[in-house]
């Protein structure tokens, strides 16, 4: 059963290897990322950032650590060890490891 | 040329000729003048006037070519200048080169083409004294707990968690035992955003306490009651697990679903007594491999997560187990956790879980247990009052209840404080009052604890 359930996963959703690298210069700004209004569009959306991400996740279970504290290679291990833990999906954890990446001691 | 020569000087010569020519002329006697001698005076001071103005344009030409020596000398010390720069420039580069050959070679940068930041090592650390009633007070933990992590390309992680403690061997034996316990192994393989692959010695999403309780996760140095008691705190098998976005404010449905060797007997029996919640690995320990009973375990756990603002946020989950237990796989082995967690900003956390077990037994029928806590910690950084340390400190606070189906129950109220040195490094110390029918157990306790997480 489960394995039925992995095959179907890997055959209906992207490697997350090889998705192209998401574009979030504008999401990670620190103002929200929200697309133009018009007149009779939707509503505009809030997209969160990688920092506010990062608030969420990190205060589910700990407070957060510096991004200083880490290089940003080691906050990519860290991270991924963390998506697993906290089950972040993907594209989440990509906007906040940009997010420590960019922040991060070197 | 002699910049000191006086062009004026030239002047003054042929004009003061000129001048005594003519004072010496007689003025009284014009008419003894003859017309030749008049001619050639004339002659005499048109040429003396030529000469004049031959040597004016000589003295201008003289002081056009001062000038521009002049000028052909302040562009040459400006040469001067720029050349003695350009020495003294030489000077130092060559010094600083003869400096720099004498110094050693400096090491190679560190970069990341050097250093393999693939592999890391987090984890946490305690040491811990415990004073309880009718015992001696005891310095009786010191817990090393690192996490390996090695992360193999974007999507493959391994990582495996040991416990290292010392314990003394009394009052059976002398001397010490020092335990080295694998807590967890397992790689994980991100299928996609929202699915992961774990397989290997996994702690298991009953609740959330298992997963999350780490020593400085914690805010109290001990385990919940029933989560001990009730609960297996690993498993070895599969199991696929993620998150789904549930809109773009942050809500998530996270989910688990795993299969695991499960729950065990102690010495193979059905007896109530012989549940052995986390031995059966798979390997027995004369080398062959098997399940001790005929079916593996599955179980799982559903929760949505609502963020309202980042620090504030609602956690539910709902979780599940069942098992076989017995060697002869006559008896079940069933959980069910409900755990919550709730945050109100950076200073206050309120979570619980309610946990029930149930399983069958040879000599005692059904035996249901079941157990809860409610853990409630408040940052006292929230009161902005400035007070040396204040807003380092936290107030914790938790209730405990355990019922063991086999005749024991406990209640436990726990009140402390966490003051946390750095973010990471904390310094604990709480009371507990323990009121339980089991006399075995103290009836109160101190705990301190310093906790480090890295």
């Amino acid at each position: 059963m489960m394995l039925a359930v992995v095959l179907m996963g890997v055959l209906v959703g992207r490697p997350a290897g090889a998705q192209p690298p998401t574009d979030t210069s504008s999401t990670n700004s620190a103002a929200a990322q929200a697309s133009a209004p018009a007149t009779g569009q939707a509503p505009v959306k809030k997209q969160l950032t990688g920092a506010e991400l990062y608030s969420i996740h990190c205060n589910r279970c700990h407070a957060e650590r510096y991004p200083t504290e880490r290089t940003g290679a080691q906050w990519k291990t860290i991270l991924l060890h963390m998506q697993v833990r906290a089950n972040i999906p993907g594209q989440q954890a990509r906007l906040i490891l940009q997010y420590l990446q960019e922040n991060s001691g070197r | 040329m002699n910049k000191n020569t006086k062009p004026g000087r030239r002047l003054f010569g042929p004009g003061l000729t000129v001048g005594t020519l003519l004072l010496a002329l007689p003025s009284t006697t014009p008419a003894a003048v003859s017309d030749a001698d008049f001619n050639a005076l004339r002659d005499t001071v048109q040429k003396l006037s030529e000469q004049v103005q031959s040597l004016t344009q000589t003295n201008k030409l003289v002081e056009q070519a001062h000038e521009q020596d002049q000028q052909q000398i302040q562009e040459l010390r400006a040469k001067l200048s720029a050349t003695q720069q350009t020495a003294e420039d030489a000077e130092q580069k060559s010094a600083a080169a003869a400096a720099a050959q004498a110094e050693p070679t400096p090491g190679v940068p560190i970069d990341e083409a050097t250093v393999n930041h693939n592999f890391q090592m987090l984890g946490d650390a305690e040491f811990q004294y415990v004073n309880a009633d009718h015992q001696n007070g005891a310095f009786v933990l010191a817990d090393f707990a690192p996490i390996f992590l090695y992360r193999g390309g974007d999507n493959i992680l391994f990582e495996a968690g040991f416990d290292t403690t010392i314990a003394n061997n009394s009052p059976n034996g002398g001397d010490y035992t020092t335990t080295f316990n694998l807590s967890f192994a397992q790689l994980d393989y991100v299928l996609n955003d929202y699915m992961i692959l774990c397989a290997g010695d996994m702690l298991l999403p009953l609740g959330t306490y298992s997963e999350r309780g780490a020593g400085w996760l914690n805010k109290i140095p001990d385990d919940p009651l029933a989560v001990d008691a009730l609960l297996p705190g690993s498993g070895v098998g599969a199991q696929l697990r993620g998150a789904v976005p549930l809109g773009d404010a942050g809500k998530l449905l996270n989910y688990s679903f795993y299969c695991v060797n499960g729950p065990g007997s102690s010495d193979g029996t059905g007896d109530a007594a012989s549940l052995d919640l986390g031995g059966n690995v798979g390997l027995r320990s004369d080398g062959a491999v098997a399940n001790l009973h005929n079916s593996p375990a599955g179980g799982g756990r559903l929760a949505v997560f609502i963020p309202f603002k980042p620090r504030y946020d609602l956690e539910l989950g709902i979780s599940a187990a069942v098992s076989q237990w017995d060697n002869a796989g006559n008896h079940l082995w069933m959980a069910g956790v409900i755990d919550a967690a709730l945050h109100l900003g950076p200073n206050f956390e309120l979570k619980g879980e309610y946990i029930a077990t149930r399983y069958g037994s040879d000599d005692l029928g059904t035996i249901n247990q079941n157990g809860w806590f409610v853990q409630a910690g408040y940052k006292l950084a929230g009161l902005n009052v400035e007070l040396p340390g204040i807003n380092n400190l936290e107030l914790v606070g938790r209730y405990d209840a355990l019922r063991d189906g086999l005749g024991n129950t406990t209640d436990q109220y726990t009140i402390g404080g966490v003051y946390y040195v750095t973010t990471a490094l904390l310094l604990e110390a709480d009371y507990e009052f323990i009121n339980s029918s089991d006399p075995t157990q103290p009836s109160n306790q101190l705990i301190l604890q310093i906790s480090y997480g890295f």
